[in-house]
């Protein structure tokens, strides 16, 4: 019996250490922002091809996400959880187009390091055909994950 | 005549030391017990984090030596809140399974256990965020997710050691480890954490549990100790060689 006595503060004490291991905080590391994953492809070709020149601003906002943007060839476009419609403005190769998205969103958890954000789902999509030939919607569910949702031809 | 009277004698023989054999194995007493546990480490981290308030506690039978019926219930209440939501979620669970000891019988004598626990798990919880915003290229979107109640049940193993460190009182502790089967949020809005499972945005999550428990012998059993067969030493030529 004797020779337990050190094996119960061994049990106790790796337990203790244990549990100081177990409080350890983890943090945010995964993507938390959904886009909208538009790719470029050249028309009449069928190949994935970036234009000399884009950029992309949203209507009646200060700041532009492509400026004059050379080698994008997936344009990734946020949008707006507050409202079910936003607007584009896209510009390829200096010829201008207006592309409106019409979507319903809707909350997702990504972990309890990072919280909340907003997944959409695409109803419709119009757009001007300046520069624009067509545009094919690959898949509706816009989310986190890295899978085309449009593709451009222009 | 003679073989025959001589065959029988000699398989009485046979008969009479292998009883005797049978006999001549040792046994000893085991005592089984109702164990009544509780979970203390809840309690303690909820005096230094008051968001969250874990009680558990179980009742469990042993069956026999090795295997004992186990029956766990607890609440709940759990606050969270970050830059960017708020989280708040309360509920109840039970566990139900069995633990089995490892040990041999003539080293846990009824007070020592090491050994691995089986559970299934259900859960009943309200959540509610009550708020969350993100950030992004046009600006912040707030947005709230009413409170509901869901069902969410899983599978735990959990291997542990108990001591008895004072008559009929054991301390000890446990390693869950737990694969969730389902929830009923739905994949988009998974619980962040639910009472029994804990972070429910993964499918696994791991807990320790640190508990007290009460024993109360019921019953005692004698258990057969198998005893440990001295290895034959071979003999080898070198025996003969020394002839």
């Amino acid at each position: 019996m004797r020779k337990l006595i050190p094996a119960n503060l061994l049990i106790i004490s790796s337990g203790l250490i244990l549990f100081l291991f177990s409080c350890t905080p983890e943090s945010c590391f995964e993507e938390t922002e959904s886009y909208l994953k538009a790719t470029l492809y050249k028309n009449g070709t069928g190949r994935l091809l970036s234009p000399d020149s884009l950029t992309v601003y949203g209507i009646s906002m200060d700041s532009i996400i492509y400026n004059k943007a050379k080698n994008v060839q997936i344009a990734l476009l946020p949008l707006n959880a507050s409202t079910d419609s936003c607007i584009y403005i896209i510009r390829i190769n200096g010829i201008t187009d207006t592309l409106k998205l019409s979507y319903s969103s809707y909350p997702h958890l990504i972990s309890k390091e990072c919280g909340y954000t907003f997944y959409h789902n695409l109803d419709s999509l119009t757009y001007t055909t300046n520069a624009i030939d067509s545009i094919d919607i690959r898949k509706n569910t816009i989310t986190t994950i890295n899978e085309e949702n449009i593709r451009i031809f222009y | 005549m003679r073989r025959t009277s001589a065959y029988f004698i000699s398989l009485l023989f046979i008969l009479i030391s292998n009883l005797e054999q049978v006999h001549a194995q040792d046994t000893i007493l085991i005592p089984l017990k109702i164990k009544l546990g509780l979970e203390v480490s809840g309690p303690a981290i909820y005096f230094s984090e008051k968001n969250i308030l874990n009680a558990e506690g179980y009742i469990s039978v042993d069956i026999n030596e090795k295997v004992s019926a186990v029956l766990a219930a607890g609440y709940l209440n759990y606050k969270y809140s970050q830059y960017n939501y708020e989280y708040f979620n309360k509920g109840m669970f039970v566990r139900t399974g069995a633990d089995f000891n490892l040990l041999k019988p003539e080293k846990s004598l009824g007070k020592y256990w090491a050994g691995v626990g089986l559970r299934y798990g259900l859960s009943i919880f309200n959540s509610e965020v009550p708020s969350f915003q993100q950030e992004n290229y046009w600006g912040t979107a707030s947005s709230s997710i009413a409170q509901k109640t869901n069902w969410g049940h899983f599978v735990e193993v959990s291997p542990g050691v108990r001591v008895e460190v004072l008559k009929n009182f054991s301390i000890g502790w446990t390693i869950s480890l737990r694969r969730l089967l389902y929830t009923g949020t739905g994949k988009d809005l998974r619980p962040i954490y639910f009472p029994g499972f804990g972070n429910g945005g993964k499918n696994f999550s791991t807990g320790l549990n640190y508990f007290i428990v009460w024993n109360i012998p019921y019953k005692k059993i004698n258990v057969i100790i198998k005893k440990e067969v001295p290895e034959e030493t071979e003999d080898t030529g070198a025996t003969g060689n020394r002839q």
